[in-house]
């Protein structure tokens, strides 16, 4: 029931924020900005790794969703 | 002249126009990229899963990445990812907690073996219970969850390869995509592919990516010691790893091996499918709210099919008789880390279900505030059938403190529930069906603050060789659970672009 409410709040939040104003080319100076991208710094890939390993929850991150055994 | 000056003009306009369609089109990739990171990470905590909840699990390991992106031509990339990792577990070592180096006992017993090679336990059936203590752990060194073991287990390289390739439109609307990837370690073998699709729209402002991955992996299972060894000696305790062994119950008394009474494992079928297989679809989408601010959604659904438990983890049963093998007078203080010379034989190894299904829903907010400082934001919510539910938030501040150098402090919580099949050493019932006593499946808290620099020359005037030095970045992480797991990382990156 949770996950059908976030649900519902993101496919909400697609329909409005489509209708925005596009911005253009030449005005995303700040938005090209490194420090803007919309994924995690790749300099956090292992970070990550022993997120995925240590903690119970994985995923929805960009990265790898499945596979290994975090064994250790 | 006339037809001449013309002819001239026409013959511009044509090559003008050609010109124009043969317009010079920006490459998805302008150059060769290179991307090293290294990594130094440490833990260390007083639960470990592989000796049933309790015991160390100190772990150290080393781990290094490189990523080669390539362009094809001016649509399409092709990259090697490989990472090779080489760790040190205590945790892991005491799958065989008998094998360890000493080198002396204070001891008179003449029969406790001062070779390695042979110790089971290194107390055999005479050593009786009465056996002679010292404060030096060195000197009274036994089996013990508490203490890293000098088996094969004790340390592993894990390696990885993956190959990916992507092609975007003239347009650069629409990228598609593909990888295919391996790993190995010594107990486990994956193999894995995927495809993507992403479309752009609404003058870029918007970006809708859909990805599929499979990931068909294989266990070479290992199994702690003693119940290997049980199966191994046909459940004959006086022959085999057990002979001449001495096993003592909780009271401290030699058992008798041939008694219906005697330690067994409650179940000597151990792993009957040695597949698990994960299957993930993603879905994202992207926003550019503002000339300042940009959002993104991510949900994915991962299925997982197969042999989920660790094969390696022990699990005791609260009603259940305990047995031991080592020294009969630590019996009573065996979950002490004062303990390093007795070991409670397992019950049996982790139990849990062999379907897994996981959904986690996350959010990026980014927002450029001025020149000198970006907030970036992160939050995840994760749900899966096995009865975790966890919550994920991050905020990050990097801040410009000149053309070349920005810092980075970060904050990351994170909470979860317990697994239904979790409990505590020796809290689980052999009446259940599935069981763990992995407190990364346990209810907890963890914290995690971080600091990080990172070095720019967009000239890349610095080089090596062909390869001009772009970013240098370094991060150091220290995460702390309130179960009393801490840990740290260092990582150092460098990404250079071939000229």
């Amino acid at each position: 029931m949770k996950q059908l409410f976030y649900l519902c709040i993101a496919v909400m939040l697609l329909t409005t924020l489509n209708s925005c104003v596009a911005v253009k080319e030449y005005d995303k100076i700040d938005l090209n900005d490194p420090d803007m991208s919309l994924s995690a710094r790749s300099i956090n890939h292992f970070e990550t790794s022993f997120q995925v390993y240590r903690e119970g929850a994985s995923g929805a991150n960009g990265g790898k969703s499945g596979g290994g055994c975090g064994c250790n | 002249m006339k037809n001449i000056s013309f002819l001239i003009i026409i013959l511009i306009s044509v090559y003008g126009y050609s010109q124009t369609s043969n317009e010079y089109q920006k490459k998805v990739l302008e150059n060769t990229e290179v991307d090293l990171i290294s990594s130094l990470y440490g833990q260390k905590g007083d639960n470990a899963a592989v000796t049933g909840g309790i015991g160390s699990e100190k772990l150290s390991d080393i781990a290094s990445n490189i990523i080669v992106s390539i362009p094809l031509n001016n649509n399409d990339v092709f990259s090697i990812n490989t990472t090779i990792s080489a760790y040190t577990s205590a945790s892991s070592s005491n799958l065989n907690p008998f094998d360890y180096k000493t080198n002396s006992f204070n001891t008179s017993n003449k029969n406790i073996s001062k070779n390695s090679a042979e110790n089971k336990g290194g107390w055999n059936a005479n050593s009786g219970a009465s056996q002679s203590i010292t404060n030096n752990p060195l000197v009274n060194r036994g089996p013990t969850p508490w203490l890293e073991s000098t088996g094969a287990s004790r340390s592993d390289i894990w390696v990885n390869g993956t190959f990916d390739y992507s092609h975007s439109s003239k347009s650069r609307n629409t990228i598609v995509g593909g990888n295919i990837s391996a790993s190995h370690e010594f107990d486990y073998y994956s193999f894995g592919f995927g495809g993507k699709l992403a479309k752009l729209f609404n003058q870029k402002n918007t970006e809708i990516d859909l990805k599929g991955n499979v990931y068909l992996d294989t266990w070479n299972p290992r199994y702690p010691t003693e119940i290997h060894s049980y199966i191994v000696a046909n459940e004959d305790l006086n022959s085999g790893f057990f002979r001449g062994v001495t096993i003592y119950d909780q009271n401290r008394l030699v058992m008798d091996k041939n008694s219906p009474d005697a330690w067994k494992p409650i179940n000597t079928t151990l792993v009957t499918d040695k597949k698990r297989n994960s299957y993930s679809a993603s879905l994202s989408f992207s926003q550019i709210i503002s000339k300042k601010a940009q959002l993104s959604l991510f949900l994915d659904v991962v299925q997982q099919k197969g042999w989920l438990s660790n094969p390696m983890q022990r699990v005791y049963f609260g009603d259940r008789p305990n047995f031991y093998i080592g020294n009969a007078s630590s019996i009573d203080n065996y979950t002490s880390k004062s303990n390093t010379d007795v070991f409670q034989l397992a019950d049996d190894i982790e139990r849990l279900p062999h379907t897994r299904l996981k959904v986690p829903f996350g959010a990026r907010f980014n927002y450029f505030i001025n020149e000198k400082l970006v907030l970036r934001t992160y939050y995840r919510y994760y749900s899966d059938d096995w009865g975790i539910n966890s919550h994920t938030a991050s905020i990050e501040l990097p801040f410009k403190i000149s053309d070349n150098f920005t810092l980075y402090p970060s904050y990351r919580f994170y909470t979860q529930t317990a697994a239904k099949y979790f409990a505590p050493y020796e809290q689980h019932l052999s009446t259940e069906k599935f069981y763990t006593s992995d407190y990364d499946l346990s209810k907890y808290n963890a914290s995690q603050i971080g600091f990080g620099i990172t070095y720019t020359d967009i000239f890349t005037e610095r080089k090596i060789w062909k390869l001009g030095l772009k970013t240098i970045d370094l991060k150091y992480s220290n995460y702390h659970r309130n179960t009393g797991l801490s840990a740290g990382i260092v990582s150092l990156g460098f990404k250079f672009v071939m000229n």
